[in-house]
Parts: structure tokens; sequence; C-alpha cells
């Protein structure tokens, strides 16, 4: 069975600035695999690649063994976004029956899907109130409520912890586990090393465009919570280091 | 098939929730309550003369309510998209930006067209209401050609807000259209009065601006004309039709050439 994302020598430069350099990456069906970076570490413009929202200038990307430009491709896909602005005229409902609508779905079924995952997410109460009026926290519930609505074999979050409070988060991990035991793959940038310790299978860590480490958690930072902190720390100022001699 | 219908359909349904949920729409509604109905209505002194000036007057106010309506929408229908970057959720779904951009189109077009509609309704009640003939062959040709002329509008300020800011695709949409509106007739003219520089550049406009002009039919309205012959509509119509999809072509390579 081929990869969920499958990376091989990605470049993207913007001019003489490279964002993203000689990147190859492999994430698995069936996992959770957290990239992980400082800022301007190249996470964004990746996940743009993998969504087909962006072309690399050199290099090779397949999706779900496809190319993510072609739209058959992004039928696989969830996708949440870093910063969680949705139409602020519509109300949570109706964001559902837009993002519905733009997967094929019927309105049967996306109605069925919406009243599922708004109650998961905690936003039944809130569902038909104007997204004008939703704070941060209710916003990302949403993004990740609309990330799910086509049941996708692929789900990409950037920064999904962003805005979610300690509660929700526990809420938010239980449902990525889920989904993983269902045989979906996650693949999350996050800045939240604790989160991606916990619930990661793989990661790769990103620095000034360039993967310094990747593999398994248990593999790179051993058993004991805190130990990815540590390990993020030491490579970054390893490869400091390197970059300085 | 139906996924393409469903797609189209959920994007020009979010198009037409923005319009209406957007306040200003409702300004231009109650101004044209407020000028055009009392126009329509009024017949000072039992004079013709004076109700027909008083009929083109309402008329080009529904002819300026409209075009900022379609403007409007037309350059809407992106900028806030990549703003707020909403573009990127969008963008991510399994369609291609040639489908968003119909989709949001036909939106824009369907917005734009039922605020014409409630205007022209409003002044054909009001012309009824003063004894006048509202329901003519006349005034459907005009209420059909100012459709199409909306949906060619759509089509210009979306694609300026692709290529300009929404500001300056507002200026210039409207200076052009406006201008070709009241002046496109008499560019010929101009063209051959005026030095060689000046006399091409207006034969270029000429040649290539949309001949807003084609669309107005108010004085067949106002002096009670009649109908003009359907093939001159046809024609009008094939040329809206045509100057749209080239426009929306364009349109369609500048968002693919886009970064999000």
């Amino acid at each position: 069975m081929t990869a969920a994302i499958e990376l091989e020598g990605v470049t993207r430069a913007f001019g003489a600035v490279k964002a993203v350099d000689s990147l190859s990456l492999r994430v698995g069906r069936g996992t959770i695999f957290g990239f992980l970076g400082v800022n301007g570490a190249g996470k964004t413009t990746t996940i743009k690649m993998v969504l087909g929202l962006d072309r690399p200038t050199s290099g090779r990307i397949a999706v779900m063994g496809g190319d993510p430009a072609d739209p058959a491709t992004r039928r696989h896909i969830g996708y949440m976004p870093e910063i969680a602005n949705y139409y602020p005229y519509l109300n949570a409902f109706e964001l559902m029956d837009f993002y519905g609508g733009l997967c094929g779905l019927d309105r049967r079924t996306v109605r069925a899907r919406a009243a599922e995952l708004l109650e998961r997410v905690g936003l039944a109460h809130a569902a038909k109130r104007p997204l004008r009026t939703y704070s941060k926290g209710m916003l990302q519930r949403a993004g990740i409520a609309q990330a799910l609505l086509s049941d996708p074999e692929l789900l990409v979050l950037d920064e999904p912890f962003t805005g979610l409070d300690p509660l929700a988060r526990v809420g938010f991990r239980e449902l990525l586990r889920e989904l993983r035991d269902r045989g979906r793959t996650i693949f999350f940038s996050s800045h939240e090393l604790g989160e991606t310790e916990l619930l990661c299978d793989g990661i790769a860590i990103m620095k000034a465009g360039r993967c310094v480490r990747q593999g398994a958690v248990k593999d790179l930072a051993g058993d004991g919570e805190g130990n990815l902190e540590r390990l993020f720390l030491r490579v970054l100022a390893s490869e400091g280091e390197e970059a300085g001699r | 098939m139906k996924t393409a219908f469903r797609q189209l359909s959920a994007l020009a349904r979010l198009s037409l929730l923005e319009l209406w949920r957007r306040h200003e729409v409702f300004a231009f509604m109650l101004l044209a309550l407020a000028l055009v109905v009392p126009l329509a209505l009024a017949r000072p002194f039992g004079a013709s003369g004076a109700s027909r000036y008083l009929d083109e007057v309402a008329l080009l106010l529904v002819w300026a309510f409209s075009l900022s309506i379609s403007l409007g929408a037309g350059s809407r229908l992106f900028p806030p998209e990549f703003e707020s970057r909403t573009a990127l959720p969008l963008f991510s779904r399994p369609l291609s930006r040639g489908r968003i951009l119909v989709g949001k189109y036909l939106g824009g077009v369907l917005a734009s067209w039922s605020a014409l509609l409630f205007f022209y309704a409003l002044f054909a009640a009001s012309v009824a209401l003063r004894g006048g003939a509202a329901a003519t062959a006349a005034m459907f040709q005009a209420v059909l050609l100012h459709l199409l002329f909306a949906a060619l509008a759509v089509a210009l300020a979306l694609l300026m807000s692709l290529v300009l800011s929404r500001g300056a695709a507002l200026a210039f949409s409207g200076t052009l259209l406006a201008g070709m509106f009241f002046f496109g007739r008499d560019l010929p003219r101009y063209a051959e009065g005026a030095a060689a520089p000046v006399g091409w550049i207006l034969r270029v406009i000429y040649a290539v601006a949309p001949h807003a002009e084609f669309f107005d039919m108010r004085q067949r309205l106002v002096h009670g004309w009649g109908a003009v012959d359907a093939a001159v509509v046809a024609a009008v119509a094939g040329y809206a039709l045509v100057y749209a999809a080239v426009l929306l072509l364009l349109a369609k390579w500048a968002l693919e050439r886009r970064r999000v």
C-alpha cells in the first residue's frame, strides 16, 4: 500500500529563498504524524504543497497515491487551517452545508454529519449562531468539524491545538486517536510538543526549510514525558552550532 | 454531474447569502423606495412631458443603484477570501479553481439580478399605479438587457478584483462602465475630432471597452417608442455573453496563478 503522504526531494523556492529545501518525508497510513519546527521553518509551505495549493519548485509529492493538484486526490483530504477564519455571516450549520456542498455531498448526508460533528466538538448549542459571535476556541472547533465533514482518509491540521481550552484539548486528542484506530491518517503541524509526544506515532523536525530529524517518536525521544521537548531543543541547538561552524 | 451541480450551487448560495446579509444592499433598496417610487408616481401639473422627465431620472437611478450592487458583488467575490484566509480551506476542496470561479460568479450574478428585479418591480408598480402601461414588450426587453448588462458588470469587477486591489477594481470598472454608458455612442465622433494619439486611444477604447450603452433602453420606455427588433436584442445578448465569457476566461487565468 502506498504511503498517505510521500515527498521526495521537494524544494520550494521563492526567488533566492528556499522555504523548503530537499525535503523527503513518508507518512504511513493509519498513523498520527507530527510536523514540528519553529516559526518560518517551512511547515505551512509544506502543508500547502501537500494540499495542492502550491507547487514544488522541484521534487515529487504524492498524497494518497495521487497528485494533490488533482481535485480527485483532494477528495481524500480534510484540512483545518491555522487561522480559524470562516465566513462571519454564516452560522456553523450553514458553514458545514457550504463545505459539504463543495465536497459533493448531498444535503441530507451533510445535515446528518454536521449535527453529529457539531455535537462531538461541543458546538451543537451554538450551531445557529453567526460565526462572528464565536470565540477563538469555538472557531477552532468549527474548523475541526468542517475538516471531518467528508470523513476523509487523510486529515491535515495546521496548529490544531491553538485556542483550545484544556478540556477541548483532551476531547480533541481522544477524537484523533479514535480516527487513527479507524484507519485514518492524521498529519499535523504544531508547536505543542507535549501534545505531539502524547499523540504521535512519527515526527519530523524542520529547521530553515530542511528536515533535521525524522522517525518514530519512541525511537527519537525515548519513553518519558518531556523527552520530545528536550530532543527538539537539542536538535535545534546542535543544528545551529553546525550551521555556525 | 451531480457533484458539479452541488459544488456550484453551494458557491452561488454563499455569494447570495453574503450580499443579502450585508446591510449595504438594503441602503440601496431604501434609497430606491425613497427616490424611484415618488419620481415614477409623480405627475406634476398633469403634464406628460414633466412626467417623462421624472421617469427618466427614476430609471437612471435604477441603473446607478444596480451598477453599484453589481460591481460591489463582483469585486467582493474573491478579495475577502484572500484577506481573511478562507481561501485556504476553499481551495483545498476537491474542485478546480475554474469551478470555484464559475460558482462564485453565478452567485454574484444572481445576487445582483435579485436586487435589479426589485428595482424594476418598484418602478413598474409605480408606473402602473399612476395609470401608465408597465408590462409592455419594451419593458420586458429593457429588463432583459439590463440583466445581461449586470452579468457583464459582475464579470468585469470580478476580473479586475483579481488583478487590482478591491478599491481600484471598483473605481476602474465603475468609471469604464459609466463612461461607456454616457459617452460610448459618441466616442467615434470624438475620435475623429481629436489629434492623433488621443484619437487612437479613443478608437481603441471604443473597440475594446464593454458597450454599456447597447443595453440602455430608457429612452424607449420613457417616450413609449415600443420594443426593438428581436434580432437586435439577440445580437446584444450574444455580445454580453461572449464578452462576459472572455472576462471569465481571463479571470480563471488570473485565479490559477494567484498564490494562496
